[in-house]
């Protein structure tokens, strides 16, 4: 956009934006510099040497699964419905759907915890999983539904001539086209999953089943506010992440600006 | 789009096609069984927990097996006259202004400089994108770190020159909702910028090329050309601003508390705190109930907006 004709324009606007993402900068290396501060890697080997330290990990990684597996499914078949197939009033149902948008989780939360001692959903994922779900499949249907009204109909036309059903329709013709989208909506769920923190807080208390958001609290608990363990803690906890998107970073980039651009 | 598979794949379909009448070859196949499984699990389980919040908010709740009372709308009078509300409304408000307005600022600054010559690019992008993948709970006691009264800013602060600045940013009164929108600032300024970036990229170079040719300068073309053409994403992200203002609780629980004294309150952290510390669930249904007539009512009228124009 800005065009830097001489040298010095150039070297200048380099400079620029050195400076302005120093603020980015600075958490990161308080982090990364905090953790190696006092017992340099023992801060590691301390925070590798929590008890349970994989569960926290594993229970993360299931709950993330699982979500994702579930969200996925229904998504692709409900944009299907919606946009290929035959359903009497259609438009109610969608915008039902879509009135949920904009929820924000904390309404569920006094129901929840009312029903939490009723029916037993302490220290369980599908307390977790279930809510985290239900809010993305608003989303996640109304980016792929807006998706596959863009497939033409008349290759689902064709496959039915041919003889498929309904599910062969789905399986040999959707699932294939809608890939790209798919991809979007693998990360956004991913995402929200991985990073869900209220919901974990307030229903999976035994550390058996907590999730690498709760790990901060716990290390904190652990050291007794050593900050240079709970650096350390910060930095192994985030590291999953920040490996996933460097590696992954188109795909990222992409699941989380498909959010926007309706 | 890859489409090679779907020609092979319908032919290979499940073998002799029945002969089928005209007009039903018309008909599409039945969808409704299709969309039930996302219907009953979102529309099943987020009604019925607004329903369940709308009973609830009609009562005097303190969980367990008990039940509730009813009380009608006391719980509501109560939320409405309760400065504590009001104060979240407000801090919400002020959240949202000054989020959006660096947060789009910076975005569309960092966008444009990332789509001149600059050497590097991907790192100046990784690291402003980053903040936006990482947990705000995976974060939050790093940035605790460097808002402590002996952390980086401070020394950051000192080194320049600007120790009359230098405080204790959590603890006091003063300070503590700016450091919770400081740091929301970090973490969504990335997600703007990847925003921008992409419609940026639409842009075509030609027009830019000519109005170079008629002597525009950089920053009249960025003012008169590129801010204009990405007014939709603009919009978007206010939409998408005043919802994240809504229902923010992960920063202001993680960072404050909420506090000192309810300074860096939000609907959020007050709907948790009544629900689960206090065990008030009939007052914590109302307020949620409360910020979901705000968050559907602020979502139509964008919408009317959006149609409008």
């Amino acid at each position: 956009m800005f065009e830097t004709r001489s040298r010095l324009s150039q070297f200048i606007l380099q400079v620029l934006i050195t400076i302005m993402v120093i603020p980015f900068v600075v958490p990161l290396y308080t982090m990364i510099a905090g953790s190696f501060q006092g017992e340099g890697l023992g801060n590691y080997q301390a925070v590798l040497q929590v008890p349970k330290l994989a569960y926290f990990f594993r229970n993360s990684a299931f709950i993330a699964l699982v979500t994702i597996a579930i969200v996925y499914v229904v998504t692709m078949m409900a944009a299907f419905g919606f946009s290929k197939l035959r359903i009497r009033r259609r438009e109610v149902f969608f915008w039902m759907m879509m009135a949920a948008l904009t929820l924000p989780e904390v309404v569920l939360l006094a129901p929840l915890f009312q029903m939490a001692s009723g029916v037993g959903l302490y220290n369980t994922f599908w307390a977790v999983i279930i809510p985290i779900a239900a809010l993305q499949v608003p989303f996640t249907v109304l980016l792929t539904r807006t998706y596959v009204d863009g497939i033409p109909d008349d290759l689902f036309e064709a496959a039915r001539i041919d003889g498929a059903g309904t599910v062969r329709m789905f399986w040999n013709v959707l699932i294939p086209l809608s890939k790209p989208m798919a991809v979007a909506v693998v990360v956004l769920v991913l995402i929200n999953a991985w990073n869900s923190y209220l919901l974990p807080l307030v229903f999976l208390i035994d550390p058996d089943y907590q999730v690498v958001t709760l790990l901060p609290q716990y290390f904190q608990g652990q050291y007794n506010d050593d900050q240079t363990k709970v650096m350390a803690g910060a930095l192994l906890t985030a590291l999953p992440e920040i490996i996933a998107y460097i590696s992954l970073q188109k795909y990222f980039e992409r699941g989380m600006a498909a959010g926007a651009l309706k | 789009m890859p489409t090679k598979t779907t020609d092979s794949t319908i032919t290979r379909g499940r073998a002799p096609a029945p002969p089928k009448r005209q007009g039903k070859a018309r008909l599409k196949p039945a969808g409704l069984g299709w969309i039930l499984p996302a219907f009953v699990l979102s529309v099943g389980v987020i009604y019925f927990c607004i329903g369940y919040s709308g009973l609830l908010s009609t009562q005097e709740n303190r969980g367990g097996t008990s039940g509730g009372t009813f009380i009608g709308a006391d719980n509501y009078t109560n939320a409405l006259t309760n400065p504590l509300f009001w104060g979240a409304i407000k801090h919400t408000v002020v959240f949202f202004v000054l989020v959006s307005i660096v947060q789009i600022s910076m975005g569309i600054v960092f966008a444009a400089m990332l789509h001149s010559k600059v050497r590097l690019a991907v790192v100046y992008k990784v690291i402003i994108f980053l903040p936006v993948v990482i947990a705000p709970a995976i974060m939050s006691p790093v940035h605790r770190r460097v808002f402590a009264t002996d952390g980086p800013l401070n020394w950051i602060l000192e080194h320049i020159g600007l120790e009359a600045l230098s405080q204790s940013w959590l603890a006091q009164t003063s300070t503590s909702l700016l450091v919770v929108i400081g740091v929301q600032i970090w973490s969504s300024i990335g997600f703007a910028f990847i925003l921008f970036y992409a419609s940026m990229g639409q842009i075509e170079p030609e027009i830019i090329e000519a109005a170079r040719i008629d002597g525009a300068s950089n920053l009249r073309v960025l003012w008169s050309l590129v801010i204009p053409s990405t007014r939709g994403t603009i919009f978007a992200l206010l939409v998408l601003n005043v919802i994240s203002s809504l229902k923010l609780f992960d920063y202001p629980y993680l960072l404050t508390r909420g506090g000192p004294v309810y300074t860096s309150d939000f609907l959020g952290t007050y709907i948790h705190r009544e629900a689960v510390a206090l065990t008030n669930l009939g007052y914590a249904a109302a307020l949620a109930m409360l910020l979901l007539v705000l968050a559907i009512g602020a979502s139509i009228l964008t919408n009317l907006r959006a149609r409008e124009r």
